[in-house]
């Protein structure tokens, strides 16, 4: 705090300003209810605040679970492309000697064919589901 | 100033210390006892309505209380509590200033004018000529009388350094006295004789 005296280099006039004015700019004192309705107040933004962080933990919980599935998700395809080109390449090996034999020098040309044909029925089947019809090879 | 600002900063360091102990509500119980009075007074001069300024440091010390663990102590703690209480009185008058642009006519109707006030009731009067006075002169005579005259804490208060609100001051005084003057009531008896 300063400690000098405000009044010393001041006249008669001045003098009689501050006390007037120390008399009329009294510092008002704290209400008496303050200090309760401070501690309501309190009390509410502590319950809000637990509120808020019960409800960003819920989020945040709920964002991880999310993740992870996407993960799985993504994990899964990636497993079943590969799994479905080992598979495709297996079955293309075992039953070449049979289209050779059964197309002679057209056999490539069958075999692409009936990968296109099996690659539309899958592309089908799996935009038919995200529509939400149901699956067609269920129902047979 | 210097010494002014020391002591409150090692008053304030068993606050500090309750934070790093992590016990907030101790270390915000000790800030209320030392800090609610002069956090009121704050508004009050800032906002000059005692209602407004009940609601505003109360919004203000739950901020406080709200952000006291993330306090860094960068800045001082009276600083810190300070330019809380100080935005938040800013956005009381924002407000305010929004809802009497609304309601003008009300407005002007509930402030006291100079005409109004009894001739003999000087304080009234005084305090009507201060309302007058431009925002940064009122703020400052207002605060420089709550706080006992001391400028280092009004200083702090407003976030100016301490020449400017010497000078401040000292123009606030003489607006504040050609007022009177216009008046005829600048004679210095009058004023010592009401006094007395």
């Amino acid at each position: 705090m300063s400690n000098e005296d405000p009044t010393q280099s001041m006249d008669d006039a001045e003098r009689a300003l501050d006390a007037m004015l120390a008399q009329a700019l009294r510092a008002p004192a704290l209400p008496i209810m303050f200090r309760a309705q401070l501690n309501l107040a309190l009390k509410r933004a502590t319950t809000m605040e637990r509120e808020r962080q019960r409800l960003d933990d819920e989020y945040q919980q709920q964002l991880a679970e999310l993740e992870s599935g996407y993960l799985r998700l993504r994990y899964r395809t990636l497993g079943t492309l590969l799994g479905g080109t080992f598979a495709a390449g297996v079955a293309v090996a075992l039953l070449m000697p049979w289209f050779n034999a059964t197309f002679g020098a057209n056999a490539r040309f069958a075999l692409a064919i009936i990968g296109a044909v099996v690659g539309v029925g899958i592309g089908t089947v799996s935009w038919l589901r995200r529509l939400g019809y149901a699956n067609p090879l269920e129902m047979f | 100033m210097q010494a002014g600002w020391a002591d409150a900063a090692l008053e304030d360091r068993d606050i500090l210390d309750l934070l790093h102990k992590g016990a907030r509500d101790q270390a915000f119980a000790q800030l209320l006892d030392r800090y609610e009075h002069k956090l009121y007074r704050l508004c009050c001069a800032l906002l000059r309505d005692t209602t407004l300024a009940q609601d505003a440091a109360q919004e203000a010390l739950v901020r406080i209380w709200r952000a006291l663990p993330n306090y860094d102590g960068r800045a001082s703690l009276s600083t810190w509590l300070y330019a809380i209480t100080r935005n938040r009185c800013l956005t009381a008058m924002a407000r305010r200033r929004d809802e009497s642009a609304v309601l003008d006519s009300a407005a002007d109707a509930e402030q006291v004018s100079v005409e109004d006030v009894v001739p003999d009731d000087r304080s009234a009067l005084l305090n009507a000529l201060i309302g007058q006075l431009p925002q940064r002169y009122r703020h400052v005579l207002t605060l420089f009388y709550y706080e006992d005259r001391s400028i280092s804490e009004v200083a702090a208060m407003l976030a100016i350094p301490e020449g400017t609100i010497k000078t401040t001051l000292h123009r606030a005084r003489a607006a504040l006295m050609e007022k009177l003057r216009r008046r005829g009531l600048d004679t210095p008896s009058t004023w010592l004789e009401t006094n007395k």
